[in-house]
């Protein structure tokens, strides 16, 4: 497989991605989404490389799958988990991603529950003039860029099942509902989804859709950005009708059952009523819409039962499945960069 | 005897409004003379040629944390001691968080006993607890602290209860001491540990609001009107404060205000690097409010900068942003930096920077300012505006070493730093 152009050593966030970045994951994902549907569902274009995956914040979905991605692609994988670790007797996180680094580890998958780690771990990796790659999998509140990626590639496949590409969405509308605040994955698919020109509407309780929302998407200095051509298009809302009407795809995040108690919502039953996606809901929008929701759902809560196991709406499970050939299609891209 | 002439040294006198290049001869811990050219020196004077560096009053710190005791492993008094020193500064007023707190005549004589016996031209005063333990519940024995020879009271943290507030300022006007308080509204804060804005929600970090800090700030400056009381407002760091600052000094109430030199170099578009001694406490303000502490500082709104030197170890700041405990160490790079960003760049004038790290801090603590004339004890700094260094752990003198700019070149260094020798006020 030909590598196509790539010059990042790590992915820490979206902020900064260019269409081009975006189009190369899509496409590479393409293949190894090719090579998952072979009977031997594994090719050697890592073999002899590391993949630490070191999670300071508990986690068996995105841990399973970056496994899983990293497996296929013949690496040898390491597991840290926090709980089990000697973070708790006195090591720092510093400390820990050195250990790894001294085993020869080549690529590090870090997420924990406090932004800014992996971006800290990444400087740390610079500083000592190592090779290593950081791939972020979810820091805090920051961002989850492997996770927007995966939307971004299930999103696109529904349009273009052989050739996904960011210029599919332009045009398309894209709701993204409920608690966009505490939300990473909501943070990441911000930059790619504006950034394809895709008409983006957030929908929330103004508790959890702060107005600042609507300069978020701006992205530093804006240099490189193709001219202009493709005006980031954000829309907030504290109802969920205009979010919905006509909407292309509809975004579910997860509600934290804490949220009441910071004095954010009155109740779940409350949320529900007015945020809820329901089958009778999506009446309200394009007759094709399909549902997304980076899991793991509250059944009820942000989205209902049938609707969630509904596959003529459903995309949940699709969303997991593509997730191993977007993760798999990042390892290679990162890693073909430090043989 | 010793004897020192600088000579053609450029003499920053804020007291005075004068910068001038001038012959300083120091004899003896005092300034004996000072004029355009000194022809006549006596025997065994040491000579130095001070072209291109500044001599100014040594600096006045109004609020750091010292580790010890309870903390030796952040900062020792003789690390703290040899950090001032480092970096200009001739007095240090330390905060009472200390591990016991200094809320009780005993813990000041300790303070006392300890540095009687070092010998460092810094004179260290001390607030008292405004409160036992520093806890925000029950007033301290505020009159005997003073007899025993605190300069003032704070707690350096925020006070939450007005009533309580409001009592110790009513109570502690009769000991004619200065008083020092942090205004922040804890349950506005939550767990913020950075400004809430567009920066914040791209950082992922949870955030503070601005009113965290202005909305206390007005209950404050409401019981001071009430009371009449002067006091000192700390760690000013959002514009809106700048204006209730502003409309309230206009109409007449007795305060004075500081930021510290963080908030006035950063904001928290630095904070992308996740670099945790950027976490303060209050946190770094947006862009707005850096240019606002800044005017608030060039038009007198805002009195002082502060230092509000943190130290604490590789091992409790080398962890997630917001797990960090807040704060850095500042002592002996505060002059160095702000005078690379203010005065290098012409922004401000020399004598405006020093002013706020001299004079003003001196007047906030009710202290006779700093200044170079003859017959005047010669509580100076001698600088080196061009003088490049790196900021590596061996080249601070502070125990810790959290600071942004760990390992950075670093423009400007403190020469030699004159005081009393008794090591305490």
């Amino acid at each position: 497989m030909a590598t196509p152009t790539w010059n990042r050593r790590h992915v820490i966030s979206l902020e900064d991605f260019r269409p081009e970045e975006y189009d190369t994951v899509l496409q590479t994902a393409v293949s190894f989404q090719e090579v998952l549907s072979r009977r031997t569902k594994k090719v050697p274009t890592l073999q002899g490389q590391v993949v630490a995956n070191l999670f300071f914040e508990p986690s068996t979905r995105t841990r399973s799958s970056f496994e899983l991605a990293a497996k296929r692609l013949s690496a040898d994988t390491l597991n840290f988990a926090a709980s089990t670790s000697s973070l708790t007797k006195g090591e720092t996180i510093l400390d820990t991603a050195k250990t790894y680094l001294a085993m020869g580890t080549n690529m590090m998958v870090i997420r924990h529950k406090e932004a800014g780690v992996p971006q800290l771990i990444a400087d740390e990796m610079d500083r000592l003039q190592s090779q290593v790659g950081v791939l972020n999998a979810g820091d805090g509140l920051h961002e989850h860029p492997s996770q927007a990626l995966l939307d971004l590639f299930t999103i696109c496949t529904t349009l273009d099942t052989s050739k996904p590409r960011l210029s599919l969405l332009e045009g398309k509308k894209i709701a993204i509902v409920g608690d966009i605040l505490h939300s990473r994955v909501a943070r990441s698919n911000l930059w790619s989804l504006t950034a394809s020109g895709a008409e983006v509407h957030l929908a929330g309780p103004p508790t959890l859709l702060p107005k600042l929302f609507a300069d978020y998407a701006i992205p530093k200095g804006m240099e490189g950005w193709d001219d202009g051509s493709r005006t980031r298009k954000l829309f907030l809302h504290w109802n969920l009708e205009p979010a919905l009407e006509n909407a292309d795809f509809v975004m579910t995040l997860r509600l934290q059952k804490e949220r009441m108690t910071q004095h954010l919502l009155p109740s779940l039953r409350e949320y529900h009523q007015r945020f809820g996606i329901t089958g009778d809901r999506l009446k309200h929008c394009h007759p094709e819409v399909k549902v997304l929701h980076p899991g793991p759902v509250n059944r009820g809560v942000e989205i209902s039962s049938e609707l969630m196991d509904d596959p003529k709406f459903s995309l949940i499970s699709q969303q997991v499945t593509s997730g191993v050939a977007v993760r798999m299609a990042l390892l290679y891209l990162m890693g073909s960069g430090n043989k | 005897m010793t004897k020192t002439l600088l000579r053609q040294v450029r003499v920053l006198n804020p007291v005075y409004d004068t910068d001038e290049i001038a012959d300083v001869l120091i004899v003896d811990q005092q300034i004996a003379a000072i004029a355009a050219s000194l022809t006549e020196v006596p025997d065994g004077t040491q000579v130095m040629d001070c072209a291109g560096l500044v001599l100014g009053p040594g600096l006045v710190d109004l609020y750091s944390h010292s580790g010890e005791p309870g903390f030796e492993e952040r900062e020792t008094l003789d690390s703290l001691l040899q950090s001032a020193i480092a970096g200009g500064f001739t007095r240090l007023t330390l905060l009472p968080d200390t591990q016991p707190a200094l809320d009780n005549p005993a813990e000041l004589a300790w303070f006392q006993s300890q540095l009687q016996h070092r010998s460092a031209p810094v004179q260290v005063s001390h607030w008292g607890a405004l409160t036992l333990g520093t806890k925000g519940q029950q007033m301290s024995e505020l009159a005997e602290l003073a007899d025993a020879g605190v300069l003032g009271f704070a707690d350096g943290k925020p006070i939450a209860n007005l009533a309580l507030l409001r009592r110790s300022l009513e109570y502690a006007q009769a000991l004619g001491k200065p008083m020092a308080f942090w205004c922040c509204d804890p349950e506005l804060t939550g767990n913020g540990i950075v400004r809430e804005g567009t920066e914040a929600l791209r950082l992922g970090l949870p955030s503070s609001p601005a009113i965290a800090e202005t909305a206390a700030l007005a209950s404050v400056l409401e019981c001071v009107a009430d009371s009449q009381v002067p006091i000192h407002l700390m760690r000013i760091s959002t514009a809106r404060s700048v204006d209730l600052i502003q409309a309230a000094k206009a109409r007449g109430l007795s305060i004075t205000a500081s930021t510290t030199w963080m908030h006035v170099l950063l904001n928290i578009k630095a904070v992308h690097s996740y670099n945790p001694s950027l976490r303060l406490n209050p946190p770094l303000g947006n862009p707005e409010d850096q240019k606002a502490l800044l005017q608030g500082l060039q038009s007198g709104v805002l009195d002082a900068i502060a230092i509000d030197h943190s130290p604490y170890t590789y091992e409790e700041k080398t962890v997630a942003f917001s797990e960090a405990p807040p704060g850095a160490i500042g002592l002996e790079l505060a002059l160095p930096l702000l005078w690379q960003n203010l005065v290098a760049t012409d922004e401000w004038t020399a004598l405006a920077l020093w002013r706020t790290l001299s004079t003003h801090p001196a007047l906030c603590l009710y202290q006779n300012p700093g200044a170079i004339a003859p017959g005047l004890p010669a509580e100076i700094t001698l600088f080196d505006p061009n003088y490049s260094w790196q900021a590596t752990p061996d080249n601070l003198r502070s125990r810790s070493k959290n600071t942004p700019w760990l390992g950075q070149e670093i423009i400007g260094k403190v020469v030699k730093t004159w005081g009393s020798e008794n090591g305490h006020a």
